[in-house]
């Protein structure tokens, strides 16, 4: 052992000499090698999908999976540039001043992977069903749609019922994807999409492969094979990263990065979700229905020490994250101050309260044990009742059932759910519901923006919940890969673009 | 010998008879629902339910029940709410990895446990076997989890000489590194179930040393060892088989785990991620197999019994 120790301080010094001999200050490794086009690329993912049916199966891994890379729509987004909308089957677009008609021009020589071309129908047949059918995921995101017609070959006119400034992200989404009529795949177990692959096999319990479709419309994939490898245990994946059986791992525990940085072979990067960890507050409920009860416990909560002992993640103190529209940094709202909460929780008459937290047991063990401490400090004692997700969806999502409930939101622009008085946090204010629908019913962004900043200014002033961190997920890259994005990796991973260096 | 087969055939059926109700009601009180889990957080209770009876889950419990014993009646053990494949065939899949991990388990575990069993008896006033019990007795308390990161640490980490975990993705197509995967998970179980079945040689062996009939055989010249193989051993064997049933189904359970430990795509992690997504048709068919294999396991042990050792031959 100690051999060995001494032969790696050797090599590291000795690397150390030749990287500043040779490069200067420029210590980022970047991919030696010419890029292989017949390269395959393989990634660690977490999250296994239960079956490929995007349309009715809910779960961000299909979408981290399947979206921009088998199924497309006609607009995607950009995740590494602030969510901006893009061009994907539509070449281009039009919103009517009045913002109710958007006229997207269809683009040309789009193939399906099973050959067929597509068509302005396939658009307006997609579109049409994702609204008709209420057991296709999102579908109700096209709820306010008036009519989806298709006057030449060549363009697609979707006309609203009401402006809603949501319309064209919500069509990034899975209500906006574009299948063909009339299609006869196994939808559970096969794909047909137009992305730029295709799905190659699937190995339940393991992994998925998707290859190079290459008949697609725009830049070829960088690489021949994409396989997903679903490696749910943190250590057999920092293990696998390690051994080099993966070239990215999404996802890694911070306690183990070290681990894959001492292989050399591995940048570690970060990049910003929309990704909130929630804290709910059983609005309803006595006494989270008072709110110096919510704001002692939000006070009650170090969350820098939180985030320090979680290893990643950043601040944040609003329903809002940094990449969606009406975000603004709320971190002067509260700080860390348990005399004030005792004192508020006296004032409320809530001494000695006994609640209990309800929490998925996929997430780790240090957030539950973290808020016991912390909220027993200020005379609260805390039961954590672990329970896996499909208990949880029914306890507390649909009844409702919970005193304090931990879940990470991770869609984007969600806001939505705090005008919603029948959502299960149970948050029901007047203004709130007023400001989010001239929001969505306005044609100006900025102004949009400004009037969410509001409203979620307002949910947090009201400590309807708290946040306790936004999480910033640590991605393994390595060295060999370029080109590999960055922000939003839990629900799009977009890999065309991907390349891996010959070795 | 005819008679008593049937009659072992018969509680086998009345085992997995019982088991089959035992396992449909407690799944029953899982809470949670596929239907939710599919719809997902976006989901108007609407359409949960509408999603829930056309999965048929809204239908009486007992008629559930009756739909799923006269499938398996039919030799059909149902379909996979979520995936769709019927659950036969995801068994199968699943099997060739669990049913070759779950020999190699019990190859090491024989390895491990038996000739280190008689030795750890024979030499038990010496140092050596003293080491090998106290070690064994060590060994059976190890957690399997902590035995197999352990091993990673070792072998995979360190020496780099095997795979940390997952399978080949072209499977036993690629028989090498298919059988390389297996390695440590295999060592991992066979290792601590070994250890266990040491400890029992050991005091099967040492109640055989002190049975009249070694001190007999011994008292007509042959040495304690000799006597004790030929003589001891096969009443040992009878008893060890008896245990090694039990050790079948220690492997099964050690196999969820470890599986879940080396991300092999076996029967045990498709089970614990079945139960986590309520696909309680899944579940159950699932648990009814593993049920009737450990079932079968006792069965043949029985039946063995009955044909090595005479004296239970002529009871009958």
């Amino acid at each position: 052992m100690l051999r060995r120790t001494a032969l790696a301080t050797s090599m590291l010094l000795i690397g150390a000499l030749l990287l500043t001999s040779c490069t200067g200050s420029n210590t980022t490794p970047n991919p030696t090698g010419e890029a292989d086009p017949n390269a395959t690329l393989t990634v660690r993912l977490s999250l296994e999908p239960a079956n490929l049916d995007i349309r009715h199966t809910s779960g961000a891994s299909l979408e981290q999976a399947l979206v921009d890379n088998v199924y497309q729509g006609l607009v995607t987004r950009n995740g590494d540039d602030s969510n901006a909308i893009v061009s994907a089957l539509a070449t281009a677009w039009a919103v009517s001043p009045d913002g109710l008609t958007y006229t997207f021009t269809l683009r040309q020589g789009v193939t399906f992977h099973d050959g067929s071309a597509l068509t302005a129908d396939d658009v307006v047949t997609s579109l049409q069903t994702a609204k008709d059918d209420p057991t296709i995921q999102s579908s109700s995101d096209l709820k306010n749609v008036a009519s989806i017609a298709s006057p030449d070959a060549s363009t697609v006119v979707v006309t609203l019922a009401q402006p809603n400034i949501d319309f064209l992200f919500a069509m990034t989404g899975r209500a906006g994807l574009i299948f063909k009529s009339g299609d006869t795949t196994n939808f559970q177990t096969a794909a047909n999409g137009t992305g730029p692959f295709r799905v190659e096999s699937r190995n339940a319990g393991q992994s998925l492969t998707l290859s190079r479709y290459d008949g697609y419309w725009g830049d070829k994939a960088g690489v021949a094979e994409v396989v997903l490898d679903y490696i749910p245990d943190q250590s057999a994946a920092t293990n696998a990263a390690v051994a080099g059986d993966v070239d990215v791992a999404l996802e890694i525990d911070p306690e183990l990065r070290g681990q894959i940085e001492g292989t050399n072979n591995f940048t570690i990067e970060s990049g910003l979700t929309t990704d909130k960890g929630t804290l709910a507050f059983n609005n309803q409920r006595a006494p989270l229905n008072d709110q110096r009860v919510r704001e002692a416990l939000r006070l009650a909560i170090d969350h820098k020490a939180l985030i320090d002992t979680l290893g990643s993640g950043s601040e944040l103190y609003g329903p809002i994250a940094p990449l969606d529209p009406g975000y603004e940094d709320l971190s002067g709202s509260i700080s860390y101050n348990p005399d004030r909460a005792r004192e508020l929780l006296a004032q409320a008459g809530a001494e000695n309260l006994n609640l209990t937290l309800t929490i998925p047991n996929v997430y780790p063990t240090t957030i539950p044990t973290f808020l016991v401490s912390s909220f027993a400090d200020v005379g609260v004692t805390l039961k954590v009742d672990s329970v896996d997700f499909s208990a949880w969806l029914q306890d507390v999502y649909q009844n409702h059932d919970y005193d304090l409930s931990f879940v990470r939101h991770v869609e984007a622009r969600d806001f939505g759910n705090w005008a919603n008085p029948s959502y299960y946090f149970g948050y029901d204010n007047a203004e709130v519901q007023g400001l989010y629908s001239q929001a969505l019913a306005t044609t100006d962004e900025q102004q949009s923006s400004d009037l969410l900043a509001e409203a979620a200014r307002i949910v947090s002033d009201e400590d309807a919940a708290d946040w306790l961190f936004l999480s910033t997920p640590l991605t393994a890259v390595g060295t060999n890969v370029a080109n590999f994005p960055k922000n939003s990796l839990n629900v799009r991973l977009p890999l065309a673009g991907v390349t891996v260096a010959a070795e | 010998m005819i008679r008593y087969t049937l009659t072992r055939l018969g509680l086998l059926v009345l085992g997995l008879a019982v088991a089959s109700v035992l396992i449909f009601v407690s799944l029953r009180v899982l809470p949670g629902d596929v239907a939710q889990l599919i719809a997902g957080t976006e989901a108007t209770p609407e359409q949960v339910a509408a999603l829930r009876s056309s999965l048929g889950l809204e239908a009486p419990l007992w008629t559930q029940y009756l739909d799923w014993i006269g499938g398996l009646i039919r030799g059909d053990l149902g379909t996979s709410l979520i995936t769709g494949t019927s659950v036969a065939s995801e068994l199968a899949d699943k099997a060739r990895v669990t049913v070759p991990l779950a020999a190699m388990s019990l190859t090491v575990a024989l390895i491990v446990g038996i000739p280190f069993g008689v030795l750890s008896a024979l030499g038990r006033r010496r140092a050596g076997g003293t080491a090998l019990s106290v070690g064994a007795q060590a060994l059976a308390a190890v957690p399997v989890v902590w035995a197999g990161m352990m091993l990673v640490v070792v072998f995979a980490v360190w020496l780099g000489w095997l795979p940390p975990q997952g399978f080949p993705r072209a499977g036993w197509n690629d028989p090498a590194a298919a059988f390389r995967a297996l390695i440590l998970p295999a060592l991992t179980i066979g290792v601590v179930e070994g250890a266990m079945l040491l400890r029992f040689v050991r005091s099967a062996t040492l109640q055989a040393l002190g049975q009249d009939y070694v001190r007999t055989a011994a008292a007509k010249g042959l040495t304690r060892t000799r006597a004790l193989l030929s003589h001891g051993l096969p009443n040992v064997g009878l008893s060890v088989i008896t245990v090694l049933g039990l050790q079948i189904a220690g492997i099964i359970v050690g196999a969820v785990v470890i599986e879940q430990l080396f991300t092999l795509p076996g029967v045990g992690r498709m089970l614990v991620s079945d139960v986590a997504s309520r696909d309680l048709p899944k579940v159950q068919g699932e648990l009814l197999a593993l049920t009737g294999f450990v079932l079968l396991v006792g069965f043949l042990v029985d039946l063995s019994h009955r044909l090595i050792d005479p004296r239970q031959r002529e009871a009958s």
